[in-house]
């Protein structure tokens, strides 16, 4: 498999670490990872590195996850690139919200790496 | 029509949503099987707890609390690292363990899920202190083990739409 350039966008410094490591489970072992605390953090990064794989949280402060994927989307930052959240919010209306802001995959906090794997991996291989 | 918890009260503090909960998150974030325990944890000199707080329909917390060295252990189990104190990864892991709960618990009542949002967590550090919540509409305490360590997580509603 090719290099991966993903950016994981999570308030917890410790679950970028799990979901990166999710990542390497599920077969993504080339990979470099950019971390972002939060939205506008991930905004900042997105105008300056080009990425292949997006995943973000959706609770967190200063810019929450949707609003993440809205500013991508208004900014016509990452044209094309696969955003999955990867959220303790499980209902159906915030997968609605996540797929009307524009994700592409949604994960339930907690998840296996099998679950990364599925939801993640064909998004890869696609684009 | 308005959404209202009022009539399922008895559904959202059943207290095997709380122990399925607890059971799951430790299962896939930790890869640990951990089990409900009668009576308290067992007490460190020092201590670490969570909270995450509901808002919306129900309004209220969950926490998270144990010692020090069990908070040192699932931090470990969370990240694959070793740690020899309660440093800021400790307290964000503990945090996210919180808010994992958190979520899994409302997640189990789809009109909670729905209209019940989380609050970022807090973690507090420390010894000889007590929280202190004044008359809540219902509260969930369970103790809980994985391997020799304990720890517990409580739910407190203090007000429900």
């Amino acid at each position: 498999m090719r290099e991966i350039r993903a950016l994981i966008v999570d308030d917890s410094s410790v679950m970028r670490k799990i979901v990166e490591r999710s990542l390497r489970q599920a077969g993504i072992d080339q990979m470099v990872v950019y971390e972002a605390g939060n939205g506008a953090e991930g905004l900042d990064v997105l105008k300056s590195k080009n990425v292949d794989l997006i995943l973000s949280d959706i609770n967190m402060p200063s810019m929450d996850g949707l609003e993440f994927l809205r500013q991508i989307r208004a900014q016509n930052l990452a044209p094309g690139v696969p955003v999955v959240m990867i959220t303790t919010e499980s209902s159906e209306e915030h997968v609605k919200q996540a797929i009307l802001a524009g994700a592409r995959g949604y994960i339930r906090k907690p998840f296996t790496a099998e679950q990364v794997k599925e939801r993640v991996l064909p998004l890869v291989n696609a684009a | 029509m308005a959404v209202s918890l009022r009539e399922s009260v008895q559904l959202v503090s059943d207290p095997r949503n709380l122990d399925a909960s607890v059971e799951e998150v430790f299962k896939l974030m930790l890869g640990v099987n951990c089990w409900r325990v009668p009576g308290p944890i067992v007490q460190e000199q020092e201590s670490v707890t969570a909270v995450v707080g509901f808002g919306g329909l129900l309004s209220g917390a969950c926490v998270f609390k144990s010692g020090s060295s069990t908070a040192i252990r699932i931090a470990a189990h969370m990240t694959g690292m070793e740690f020899s104190e309660v440093d800021d990864t400790v307290k964000d892991g503990i945090g996210e363990l919180c808010n994992m709960l958190a979520g899994a618990w409302k997640g189990k009542v789809p009109e909670l899920a729905a209209n019940c949002g989380l609050s970022v967590p807090a973690v507090i550090t420390g010894r000889d202190y007590h929280l202190h919540v004044q008359a809540p509409e219902f509260k969930l305490d369970h103790a809980y083990r994985f391997d020799d360590a304990s720890f517990a997580v409580t739910i407190i509603c203090d007000g429900l739409q």
